[in-house]
This record gives structure tokens, sequence and C-alpha cells, in this order.
């Protein structure tokens, strides 16, 4: 449900850029979605293509969506490992417990393609 | 036009651009968030976001809150629900002021309905200061963890009946969570709900939750300590 009013968001950023870069067209829509950001990616594709029909600027546009993973990181060596399932309790690298996460939370327009 | 070829296509303005964008679609949520907070301290308030999947006991909770600190504190309440008034004439029931705001079919509150339901909270009450805050959030367990209402605290619900698999599916909520509240207790001699797992699980996602296992029906240890989590919130907000 959400996702359709996140890729309503997105179009308004679109029409805003299209316009001040005076495009006439959109071809390539370049987005990253945390795994954590709760945005089912199918959901929010097909939000897209729903939208994408409903002006001539954007009806071929193409969505490309990276998924970004949240990374943990070690405060004392810089050692950084994915945590999809979950936060090790220790550095592998150097054992140091001071260990933070990135969040990959959010929802980020990237780039855009456009002629 | 185009004049070397004649394809009628002016290519000097249909080259193809890539433009770099890198902004966040969340953004507009967030800062209205942030808007939110600093309403919420003018008025004094501390604000609890409390997220739940349908039914986990949200509303209930916040009946025998007020029951306890309603003549202690000034307490508020913004209810979110997809339709319909009802919680919000429940917790009026219990005498705290409360607004409900109806989402028309979306499945989270997001920060700018909640800008709008304090307005109408502090308009309906005509009260200019607030102790706490209470946002219900719509029963749904999976998107009002992306959306920042401007929130001090965030207290996720599971209730027993609905089983402790819960925080390893739904992980997002468990990690933007301060709070974990394990509730109806009181059933758990009926369900094979494993508090061991739901706690284990819930601190594998956010070692810095804080677990709180309660029944509001049936009061006891649990409540009591939600109670006092509440007052140190206060206490805390006020040294800082
Ligand atoms: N046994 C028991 N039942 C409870 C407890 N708390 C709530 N309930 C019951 O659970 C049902 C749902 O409670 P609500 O408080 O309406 O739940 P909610 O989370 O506000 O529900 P939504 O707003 O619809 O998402 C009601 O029938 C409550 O009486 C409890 O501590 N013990
Ligand atoms: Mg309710
Ligand atoms: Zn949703
Ligand atoms: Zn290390
Ligand atoms: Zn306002």
């Amino acid at each position: 449900m959400h996702e359709f009013s996140l890729a309503q968001g997105l179009f308004t950023q679109l029409f805003r850029l299209a316009e001040q870069h005076r495009a006439e067209k959109i071809i390539i829509v370049r987005v990253e979605i945390g795994q954590f950001a709760g945005i089912v990616i199918d959901s929010f594709s097909f939000a897209f293509e729903i939208l994408a029909r409903e002006r001539k600027l954007t009806r071929e546009a193409v969505l490309e969506i990276t998924e970004i993973k949240p990374l943990c990181g070690c405060l004392d060596c810089g050692h950084t490992v994915p945590a999809d399932d979950s936060v090790p309790a220790v550095c592998a690298q150097c054992g140091s417990s001071r260990l933070t996460l990135s969040a990959a939370d959010d929802l980020i327009l990237t780039q855009v393609e456009m002629e | 036009m185009c004049e070397s070829c004649g394809c009628g296509i002016d290519h000097e303005r249909q080259t193809t651009r890539t433009i770099d964008v890198y902004e966040s679609l969340l953004a507009a949520n967030t800062k209205q968030a942030g808007e939110n907070r600093r309403s919420f301290e003018t008025l004094g308030a501390v604000a609890v976001n409390m997220i739940s999947g349908p039914g986990a006991g949200k509303t209930t909770l916040l009946e025998h809150t007020i029951e306890h600190l309603g003549n202690e504190l000034r307490l508020g309440v913004i209810e979110g629900d997809i339709e319909t008034e009802r919680d919000a004439a429940r917790i009026r029931k219990k005498g705290a002021p409360v607004v409900q705001i109806t989402t028309g079919g979306a499945c989270h509150l997001d920060a700018r309905l909640v800008h709008k339901g304090l307005h109408r909270l502090r308009h309906e009450s005509g009260m200019d200061r607030f102790d706490l805050i209470f946002i219900e959030n719509v029963g749904n367990l999976v998107c009002p963890a992306t959306f920042d209402l401007g929130e001090h605290q965030r207290v996720v619900l599971v209730s027993v009946p609905e089983g402790s698999d819960k925080p390893a599916k739904y992980p997002k909520a468990f990690l933007s969570s301060q709070r974990f509240l394990i509730t109806k207790t009181d059933l758990l001699p009926h369900f094979d709900f494993s508090i061991d797992e739901a706690r284990r699980e819930a601190l594998k996602l956010n070692p810095a939750i804080r677990i709180t296992e309660l029944s509001a029906t049936a009061g006891g240890q649990g409540f009591e300590d939600w109670l006092l989590y509440l007052r140190q919130l206060l206490r805390t907000a006020a040294a800082a």
C-alpha cells in the first residue's frame, strides 16, 4: 500500500527533474532500496509501472533497483561484514565488540537518464 | 529540426543525459517528523509511537495506562486507524484527550498525518501542555516501521497468541524500536509462545532493545514496569 504513495513521491521528483533539465523523455530511473526500508520491491515496481503509463514523459521509463544490505562495521579495525539476518557479537578480524550497524533503511533516487 | 539528416528530431536537445540525484524519497517524511518532534517538545511532551500487528493490545494497554496515570500526568492520545473512530471512543471513555486519524486505506501513519492530528489534539482539548502523548499506529507490524512520526520512543508489541517468531519475521519493527512489550502474558498457559525465543530474536536484531512482559488486563509486575518506564521517560526528558 505505501509502496504506491512512495512511488507517487518518486514521480513528483521525476517531473521536477525533467522540467529543470528540459527533458522530454525519461529513460532510466535508478533507485537504491535498503533491505530494512520496509519496502516490498515487487509492489514498488508494480506501482512504478502503473504510474509511468500515465504520462508521455515516463511512458518508456525503466526502473532499475539496487537492493542495499546492511553492513556491520568494526569501530576498531574497520572490518565490515554483511549483516542480513544477524549481527555478530564480536569482530571476526580483531575480536572487538565495538560494532556499528549501517541501517539500510532508506529509499534513495540515485540517478536518472533522460533525453 | 536536424539539418544533416532531416529526421525531424532536434539532436541537440535529445541527447541522453545522466543526472546524479542521490535524494532520499523518505526525506519529506523525515523532515516533517523533525518538525513534529519540536512541536511535541514545545508542548513539554514525550511522544511514544506504539506499533504492533492488529489486535496485539495497544488500545487496551493505553486504557489501563490512562486509568493508572491519568490523575498524575497530562496525557494525550493520537489514534491511527484505517477506518472508524472506535479506538478513540474507547480512550475518550477513560477521560484522556484523544483524536482519531483515519488513514483512508493507508496501512501506516506518516509524519504529515500526525502533524495534523497534533493540531487537532491541541484545539479540541484546549491544552497547551502535555507530559506524554501516545500515538497508536495502524495495526500492522510492517509498514509503520518505515515512517518516523517524530516520536521520542518507539514501542513494539507482540501478543502471546501471535507467536514468538514475530521478531525474526518482522525485523524492521524491532530494529527501530527502543522497547519491546510481550503482551497478554496471562494467556501464556494456553499458547506455545516461547518468551525465550522472542527475547533472543529481538536482542539478536537490536541488542539495545529493552523487553517487558506484561498483561494489561491482569496487571502485575510487568504492567508496573511499563508504568515505571513511562515515568522514567519523563524524568529523562525533564533532565535534558
Ligand atoms: N487476555 C488478554 N487479552 C487482552 C489483553 N490486552 C488486550 N486483550 C484483548 O485483545 C483484543 C484486542 O485488543 P486491542 O487493545 O483492541 O488491540 P489493538 O492492538 O489496539 O488492536 P488494533 O487497534 O485493531 O490493531 C481485545 O479483545 C482485548 O480485550 C491482555 O493483556 N490479556
Ligand atoms: Mg487499537
Ligand atoms: Zn504497507
Ligand atoms: Zn575489528
Ligand atoms: Zn502545523
